[in-house]
């Protein structure tokens, strides 16, 4: 039993010699020299000089970024800000109309807003309206009266009487 | 402060070293004298020669990184393999897998030739594997003191500053690694 156990602690012993006298590929050297040589050349051509014989530091960089990002943030604020200025100044406040085409069909037929000029709804004159239309409310309901001007043209139809035939 | 830098001020003197010395020679230098240390050190971790090497090259680089503070080191070989200890322990937690090629049978082969035939007659590779895996299993203290006193170069002494504890408290880490690495030896042989 001890017999069996030493060879296998002599057998941990030679894989410990193993790993720890393992011996790398020859050239080992020449390859870390090389690679420290072209980690150094990249680092010298990544902080080139702008000025001759003047290192550029190595937080100039970052600081730049940050600047130029800071720079475009003001930029959009201040064109934001001065772009809604102009249009309170000009023109009133509406809402964008929406213009209906007769022979579309449905909400794929409306277009965008056409000029506020043309298309904003604007009041009705009197003389469009026909004159005077009375309009009275008796409990809830709305009533035209009969003597209303109708503007030159509008047909008014003749509501049916009771009793009579429809054609 | 970086964990590179945090390493560095434990190995720096107090005071600057006076005498001004050319940093790519002493790189160089270093390269020479400590590359196969370090890469034992590495293959102790990894078993995989060309993991084992990148992190060589890797800790040279970092020394490239923070030359200009070289002459406050107070002992390179300790200094340069710790960078080479937690740069493979780093890259093994990344990992978080076993190392799946082992190359272990390669090394063994490229042993200087009484050490090679003297272990080859005694293990095989199936052996190497099974008492690295039982390694594996041992505590991460008592496994890193074992495999670091499995390197050749490094003294007692030196793996203790390396790991940031006392020679004995090393020495019995080891003694329990061993034991327990017999027990486990021993299970073994009765299951087989």
């Amino acid at each position: 039993m001890t017999s069996e156990r030493n060879e296998e602690i002599e057998k941990m012993d030679a894989v410990l010699r193993a790993i720890g006298g393992a011996v790398p590929d020859p050239g080992l050297e020449g390859r870390i020299l090389h690679r420290l040589a072209a980690a150094r050349t990249s680092a010298e051509a990544g902080t080139a000089p702008l000025v001759p014989g003047r290192r550029v530091p190595r937080f100039v960089g970052p600081l730049a970024g940050f600047a130029s990002a800071g720079l475009m943030c003001g930029v959009i604020v201040v064109g934001s800000v001065r772009h809604s200025h102009e249009h309170r100044a000009g023109e009133p406040a509406a809402p964008p109309v929406l213009q209906i085409q007769r022979g579309g069909v449905g909400a794929a037929s409306a277009v965008r807003p056409a000029d506020p000029g043309t298309a904003a709804p604007l009041p009705a004159s009197p003389a469009a309206r026909g004159g005077a239309t009375h309009r009275t409310a008796q409990r809830g309901r709305a009533r035209i009266a009969r003597q209303t001007k109708k503007a030159p043209g509008v047909t008014v139809p003749v509501p049916a009487r009771a009793g009579s035939p429809q054609q | 402060m970086s964990a590179f830098e945090g390493q560095l001020a434990g190995w720096m003197t107090p005071a600057r070293v006076a005498k001004s010395v050319d940093k790519s020679q002493t790189i160089a230098q270093l390269v020479a004298e400590y590359s196969t240390t370090l890469y034992r050190v590495a293959f102790s971790v990894t078993r995989n020669a060309a993991e084992a090497e990148d992190a060589v090259q890797e800790t040279f680089l970092r020394v490239l990184k923070h030359e200009s503070r070289l002459d406050e080191v107070r002992d390179y070989r300790v200094w340069l393999v710790r960078i080479v200890w937690n740069i493979v322990l780093d890259r093994k937690r990344r990992a978080k897998t076993r190392p799946e090629n082992e190359d272990i049978a390669d090394h063994a082969r490229a042993l200087p030739s009484k050490d090679r035939a003297a272990d080859a007659t005694v293990i095989s590779n199936e052996e190497q594997a099974r008492i690295l895996s039982l390694i594996e299993k041992l505590p991460r203290r008592e496994r890193e003191a074992l495999l670091l006193s499995a390197v050749q170069e490094l003294t007692t002494g030196e793996i203790a500053a390396m790991l940031g504890t006392t020679e004995s408290s090393i020495r019995s880490r080891i003694f329990r690694a061993r034991r327990e690495m017999a027990v486990l030896l021993e299970k073994e042989g009765i299951q087989r």
